[in-house]
């Protein structure tokens, strides 16, 4: 699947989008990965209290995730998931 | 009185008569300041039936009570006035310093009537004021006006001003503070314009009173906390400024592009914040008081679009770029540079070049018109080139002059204007998002996204996330968001402090300054109140429910792209909902008992 | 070590947060005037300094003070200024090179920083570290580092 970031997510992170081989059932699965992969800095931008933090911005094919089911949304290898960092306003 | 100074200028422009008089503490109470106290001084005074370009017209610049202090970017002004764009109550709000330096003058309003002679600007120096000669300033770009009127005057006099654009009576001309800073929306440098009035400028070195010092630091200090450790207020308008709204509108598939035709523009993200963050980025700029820093002072040493200053915005990256089917972001640049230089609103100009676009595509334009210019889409030195022409009122620029809806319904196709009462919509689509699009419906002076920023819930999750597709219980949001704004816009405060902060804070910092107590309560019914007295303003103007609507293409032609493709806008579902939660009757008209309510009974 | 202000100008904003601190701390209202800092602003280039008493090791304005109103703290190593001494001859105004001693009519006093006694307010205020009470031996590190890493960025593989 493509992952999409934004904000600072991309200096975290080293890169604007990837193409994500590893297949994750869910989006926390997906976001625990990345995680691990990119460390505390990108933890600290999306995470709050061990669970996704309400002001970050996760689309799955355009949906927020908010509105779906947060971390358990379901995720297909066809999936593009964009990440947004709580930076926009105005 | 603290806070409030208590004193207001009258300056009739026709005789040349300047007198001052009491701020009616009543007043100062019920409608705070800025735009509830420059909307309360129009309804008094003005007929709402004045042609806005005429003598009859008051022009009115107002801080508010918190103006001047350290409230947390609490720095900022109004001019209110009968706007020339929408023939409606107009309140445009701006940064800077200006305000807070005509606080320390020692001013909580300066109300200008009638039309100067020739050309004019006043000139205040704490209690000295006077109107002096502009003839041999009139002509002049902001630059130049602000720095003429300051070897005539002090170094360092704080300038409002207006350029060629509100001298020539460019229907969204815009006045200017700081030189970046726009008092941008409706018109307003046109009224001014049409008073011979050139410029304001003041130099105070008094200072503003609080009625209890220790009880307003700590509130202060606890406002500021709490939004310095929100990331959007603490970190992120400062490091990418509004633009980083860029690709997550588009992403969301709420970007307006081509005049407002569809959602999503592929290559966006070269508009957005993050890139202009790594190109044209100088450093953050901040307000008087502000801890937010989301101004953007920017260069762009491409020879072809050369300038600096400071700029873009979202609203302006989203107008000149994706609504015109532009991704260059160095034009998109100097077509802002060109507006803040000479004085325009950068939504109307980049969405009237958009409707200008679309009529060109149709053949409704044609080169014959234009003196040879191919108005075409994406074509960034058009764009640039219209802007300037709008600006020195050559050529074609004449006619994008009076804005997308007078220039829509020449062709006779004023469906293709993206506007409400005739103001041009900015940067969301109300098919995408349903709330914003109820709210740029009913905005008093037309549509405007800061009127009610339903954006923060629906899109971006915060206070808490809403879904942006849904209708119900929109009406009811759009409302709370709607007077809260009104409320706040009449303190001098800031609308990015409300990440961060909201009506507990603001009524505490005001209850601490001016020694009269609000509530959180008391506070939102103030913005309800300012709310309903423009509203009223607008109905005796003329304006009806039937000015509450979104042009056709939001109702009538669904998206093509993005997750909420096949979406249309269901304002007209969401409007007699709306209108009943308002205490309003079923025709958009607040009812008796909602006015008495609220104090507005005559 | 001793303390100083630190003025780190590339971070400034123009705020003014710091002449409204200063203001409202020693003079009880919000008065830039008042102030004993105050913030330039080039408004084209989007430019901002804020500036204050060095509180010089050989100050001009101790020299020129004939009643011995200001004098200099071997302690702290700050100029102090005792308003019950000054005569208000403004001769500190006319000495001081950077400007920062400010006759102001209105209290009928001069104004010139004191560090706030050790907790300097315009510190406190300012939301982008312009201005920081820092260690005097540590008062360029950053901008040093920042330097250096240059450097670094040349010479690295």
């Amino acid at each position: 699947m493509k992952v999409k970031y934004f904000a600072n997510l991309r200096d975290i992170t080293g890169t604007k989008e990837e193409d994500w081989a590893k297949p994750e059932a869910t989006v926390g699965d997906l976001i625990r990965d990345l995680v691990a992969r990119y460390g505390h800095e990108f933890e600290r931008w999306v995470m709050k209290d061990g669970d996704l933090w309400s002001l970050v911005i996760i689309l799955v094919n355009g949906h927020d995730v908010r509105q779906l089911k947060r971390f358990a949304t379901v995720l297909a290898p066809s999936d593009v998931v964009v990440i947004f960092p709580p930076m926009g306003g105005g | 009185m603290h806070g409030w100074i208590g004193k207001i200028v009258r300056v009739d422009l026709t005789s040349g008569k300047i007198t001052t008089e009491a701020l009616d503490p009543v007043m100062a109470r019920d409608y705070i300041g800025a735009r509830g106290l420059g909307t309360k001084i129009m309804t008094d005074e003005v007929d709402p039936k004045v042609d806005p370009l005429s003598p009859q017209n008051k022009l009115i610049f107002v801080p508010g009570p918190l103006t001047g202090t350290y409230a947390p970017s609490g720095g900022r002004y109004n001019v209110v006035t009968k706007g020339a764009l929408t023939g409606a109550i107009a309140a445009a709000s701006s940064g800077g310093t200006w305000g807070a330096e005509c606080k320390f003058a020692g001013y909580d309003a300066l109300i200008f009537e009638g039309k100067a002679p020739n050309p004019v600007y006043l000139w205040i120096k704490d209690q000295a004021i006077e109107l002096r000669d502009a003839r041999h300033i009139w002509g002049k770009n902001i630059l130049d006006t602000s720095d003429a009127i300051r070897a005539e005057t002090d170094d360092d006099a704080k300038i409002a001003c207006i350029g060629k654009a509100g001298e020539n009576l460019v229907l969204f001309a815009a006045i200017m503070n700081d030189l970046h800073r726009a008092a941008g929306r409706s018109g307003v440098g046109a009224v001014m314009g049409s008073k011979n009035l050139k410029a304001v400028a003041v130099v105070g070195t008094n200072g503003v009173t609080t009625a209890d010092n220790a009880a307003f630091e700590k509130i202060v200090l606890l406002a500021r906390d709490k939004i310095q450790k929100h990331p959007v207020g603490g970190t992120g308008l400062r490091l990418y400024g509004t633009d980083v709204l860029t690709n997550i509108l588009n992403q969301v598939g709420g970007y307006p592009i081509k005049n407002g035709q569809d959602g999503y523009f592929a290559t966006a993200d070269k508009l957005g914040g993050e890139t202009l963050a790594k190109t044209l980025l100088k450093r953050p700029k901040a307000c008087f008081s502000c801890i937010i820093s989301c101004g953007r002072v920017t260069k762009v040493i491409n020879k072809q679009f050369a300038g600096e200053g400071e700029g873009p915005e979202y609203e302006s990256s989203w107008g000149f770029g994706g609504d015109c089917l532009i991704d260059n972001l160095d034009a998109v640049t100097k077509a802002n540079y060109i507006c803040n230089e000479n004085g325009m609103d950068t939504i109307t100009m980049a969405a009237t070049i958009a409707c200008a676009m679309e009529l060109y595509e149709l053949g409704l334009i044609t080169k014959a018109e234009t003196g040879g210019i191919a108005i075409e889409w994406g074509n960034a030195e058009v764009m640039v080139e219209l802007t300037r022409l709008t600006a020195m009122g050559e050529g074609f620029g004449k006619k994008l002059a009076m804005g997308s809806y007078r220039l829509a319904e020449s062709y006779g196709r004023a469906d293709l204007s993206m506007s409400v009462k005739k103001q041009e919509i900015p940067a969301y689509d109300s098919r995408a998002i349903q709330g914003i699009g109820l709210n740029f419906a009913t905005a008093n002076c037309g549509a405007a996204h800061v009127r009610g920023y339903t954006i923060a819930p629906e899109v971006l999750g915060t206070p808490m996330k809403v879904d942006k597709d849904a209708v119900d219980g929109k009406p009811a949001l759009v409302i709370l968001f709607q007077n809260l704004t009104a409320a706040l816009d009449s303190t001098g405060g800031c609308l990015f402090t409300t990440f961060g902060i909201g009506a507990p804070e603001y009524a505490g910092m005001l209850s601490a300054l001016t020694g009269v107590e609000y509530t959180q309560e008391s506070f939102l019914n103030c913005g309800d109140r300012i709310w309903t007295m423009e509203r009223q303003f607008n109905l005796a103007a003329g304006l009806t429910a039937a000015d509450d609507v979104l042009p056709p293409r939001l109702l009538k032609e669904p998206l093509k792209t993005g997750a909420s493709k096949g979406s249309v806008s269901r304002v007209p579902e969401m409007l007699p909902v709306y209108y009943d939660l308002r205490g309003w009757d079923a025709n958009g008209v607040p009812t008796p008992a909602k006015l008495e309510a609220l104090g507005l009974s005559r | 070590m001793a303390k100083m202000l630190m003025i780190n100008a590339d971070k400034c904003t123009g705020c003014h947060q710091c002449e409204l601190a200063c203001s409202i701390s020693h003079e009880g209202m919000f008065r830039p005037n008042a102030a004993r800092v105050h913030v330039f602003t080039w408004e084209v280039e989007g430019f901002s300094v804020p500036t204050m008493c060095q509180h010089c090791r050989d100050a001009p304005c101790i020299t020129v003070c004939t009643p011995g109103a200001l004098t200099r703290d071997p302690e702290t190593g700050w100029v102090n200024l005792d308003d019950d001494k000054c005569i208000g001859c403004k001769m500190c105004v006319q000495a001081c090179p950077f400007g920062d001693a400010i006759w102001d009519e209105k209290l009928s006093k001069i104004l010139k920083c004191d560090n706030c006694g050790g907790d300097p307010e315009c510190a406190k205020a300012c939301p982008t570290h312009a201005i920081e009470w820092v260690d005097d031996l540590v008062a360029t590190r950053g901008r040093k580092r920042g330097f250096a890493e240059k450097f670094k960025q040349a010479f690295s593989e």
